[in-house]
């Protein structure tokens, strides 16, 4: 695979037809590259959401092309996208969107259990990416049990711990107070590996300081890309 | 998935509990249901089915083995000339009336029968022998029937009042009780004929027990010949008689309506929750979409939840059916619980359940997986 995880050609999208059409992305073309946290920032309602839902294969362009991991999903089927996505993507939301009956751990492993890990090596491979995000010891705890800035830790933990190439993220500080959002940030920035990227959606200025590289959306199209020095103090450090 | 299904549905106790009383609420429905109807269908032609006899002869048009008519004396010896026929044996099943202790009349039904080794008759007796019923003037009545014949608390040695024959209680059957709710009261051939005022050579069926069970047809036509008698297969007469009573009575509409409005009610009650169960569970669908779960996978989320109650639920209401069956066998409602109709009952269980997953199979299927961020 070469060094471009993710990389879009004049991509459009619309939503509705006819005279209802909504064009949300404006030829938009952009790359990001493993090692690297990009964050995608922009004013409420341009196109941040549905940028990143095209680039990770979860809605299909109205023009354009997505390659994403090698693969050109923009012309694959739903199913060989949906497996693109299986081998090679980790997602972390907002609201977190952990199965409220299962521990911490299940909620981990039962993803692995679907990307298709033996049991054992699910269990074994969710304990160790709970234990990077810290959270070692609420194994058994279930999310109804955890704050806001653990639950995200366990989100992130899933994402992990299948070893994706490419962690997409949206808005996962919007619901944490400063200090957890700043600790989450932290996290996620250790665990840009050289062939790994992170791509974060955000409106929160002050997370630009973990950020490698920004992407500018304004009403649909691109309006800056700039690399970013990551705070070298803040860069890898975590509790 | 399983874990994930089974421990999101086991998450909201409340949900579940009414969910599975739900299933087995309608499972007890529709196998009591069914279990009832197969028990009426059993006792309209309790008769047929245990006095034996591989043809039974009888008055030309008779539908059903209660209303029969009395044959004439040379009948039997028609019957008895074919060389096929090995032994002819006869049946009285007339209705008469039955003069109570407070002056009262109740129709009985007298059951008379010639007794021989095999099939014994009465075929279920809770007190007495068949031999009991030897000599004039004995007779078997249900246990079932012994407060409505208002007889005291020691039914043998009992006298009734058959017509204007005194007679005496000599057994008591078990569970013997007609679909027309007229007490059986049986007697040996001598007594029934007695009573029913009939001539020594008379009765109601001739049961004709063959030789060789291939000229079974040969006798019905040889029988048939003559233009006042009927003759058909006990299986046959069977058929008939129960078709006559249970269909022909409403009593099979009935209840089957029953049953139907208890499988609607219970589909209700299952897709409800599973629906709940799956709409709470939406985002948490889409993530594993998103994440690129197959679409089997995220079905499976549901159909293992209607698996479950399905199972859990029915085996419940098969229980509550067996204790209704044998609750009830004690004030003579028979529910048959017999392998077919647990079989019957359980498809129709788990097609409840799967009706009441569509809605939600669909509401996963339909799930978009950009929905997870919105
Ligand atoms: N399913 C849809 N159908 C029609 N229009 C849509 C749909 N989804 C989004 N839009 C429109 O597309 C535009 C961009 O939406 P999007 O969610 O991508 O913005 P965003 O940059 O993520 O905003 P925010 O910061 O508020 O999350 C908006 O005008 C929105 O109304
Ligand atoms: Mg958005």
């Amino acid at each position: 695979m070469s060094d471009v995880l993710v990389r879009a050609s004049d991509v459009e999208k619309t939503y509705g037809s006819g005279e209802l059409a909504v064009p949300v992305l404006k030829r938009i073309s952009l790359e990001v590259r493993a090692g690297a946290l990009v964050l995608l920032m922009g004013p409420s309602g341009s196109g941040k959401t549905t940028l990143v839902s095209v680039l990770a294969g979860l809605l299909r362009p109205t023009a354009g092309h997505v390659e994403l991991c090698g693969a050109r999903i923009s012309e694959l089927s739903e199913s060989k996208v949906a497996a693109v996505r299986r081998r090679h993507l980790g997602f972390v939301f907002q609201s977190y969107n952990l199965f409220p009956a299962l521990s911490a751990l299940d909620n981990v492993a039962e993803v692995l259990r679907m990307k298709g890990f033996a049991p054992r090596e699910a269990e074994q491979r969710a304990a160790d990416a709970l234990d990077r995000v810290g959270l070692g010891d609420r194994r058994t705890h279930r999310p109804g049990e955890l704050s806001g800035g653990q639950k995200q830790r366990v989100a992130i933990a899933r994402a992990l711990a299948g070893d994706p190439a490419l962690i997409f993220g949206d808005e996962v500080t919007a619901a944490l107070d400063t200090r957890t959002a700043l600790k989450v940030m932290e996290l996620l920035r250790a665990q840009v590996t050289p062939g790994r990227a992170i791509l974060i959606v955000t409106h929160d200025r002050r997370l630009e300081q973990y950020a490698d590289h920004v992407i500018g959306l304004e009403d649909g199209s691109v309006v800056e890309s700039k690399r970013s020095a990551p705070d070298a103090a803040q860069a890898g450090a975590m509790t | 998935m399983r874990r994930i299904a089974l421990l999101s549905l086991a998450h909201d106790r409340g949900k579940l509990v009414a969910s599975l009383a739900g299933v087995a609420f309608a499972a007890t429905l529709v196998v009591g249901q069914i279990g009832l109807y197969v028990g009426f269908l059993e006792s309209s032609s309790a008769v047929v089915r245990h006095a034996g006899g591989d043809v039974w002869v009888m008055a030309r048009g008779t539908a059903v083995v209660d209303n029969g008519e009395r044959l004439s004396a040379g009948s039997r010896a028609i019957v008895a000339s074919h060389p096929c026929v090995a032994r002819v044996r006869a049946l009285v099943m007339a209705f008469l009336p039955l003069r109570k202790p407070d002056g009262s009349l109740e129709a009985v039904q007298v059951v008379g029968y010639e007794p021989v080794a095999d099939p014994v008759l009465p075929w279920s007796l809770a007190r007495g022998l068949p031999q009991d019923l030897h000599g004039p003037g004995r007779v078997a009545i249900d246990g079932l029937d012994v407060r409505k014949l208002q007889i005291g608390a020691e039914p043998l040695g009992a006298v009734l009042t058959v017509g204007t024959e005194e007679v005496y209680v000599a057994a008591v059957t078990r569970g013997i009780r007609a679909f027309t709710l007229a007490p059986y009261v049986f007697a040996e051939i001598d007594t029934a004929r007695r009573l029913a005022r009939m001539g020594g050579d008379q009765a109601y069926f001739w049961l004709a027990d063959l030789a060789r069970p291939e000229c079974r047809d040969d006798v019905i036509a040889a029988v048939k010949r003559h233009g006042d008698l009927d003759a058909h297969a006990r299986e046959e007469f069977r058929r008939m008689t129960e078709n006559y009573w249970v269909a022909g009575s409403g009593a099979g509409t009935a209840l089957g309506f029953s049953a139907l409005l208890g499988l609607v009610v219970g589909a209700v009650i299952v897709g409800q929750t599973l629906y709940a169960v799956t709409k709470e569970h939406l985002r948490e669908l889409a993530t594993l979409k998103a994440i690129g779960a197959t679409p089997g996978e995220v079905v499976s989320f549901v159909t293992w939840q209607a698996a479950v109650l399905a199972c859990v639920g029915g085996g419940l209401g098969f229980l509550f059916a067996y204790l209704l069956a044998t609750g009830t066998a004690g004030v003579g409602l028979v529910i048959v619980l017999s392998p077919t109709v647990l079989l019957i009952g359980a498809g129709a269980v788990l097609t409840m359940c799967t009706v009441a997953a569509i809605w939600s199979i669909r509401a996963v299927l339909t799930l978009e997986a950009a929905e997870v961020f919105r």
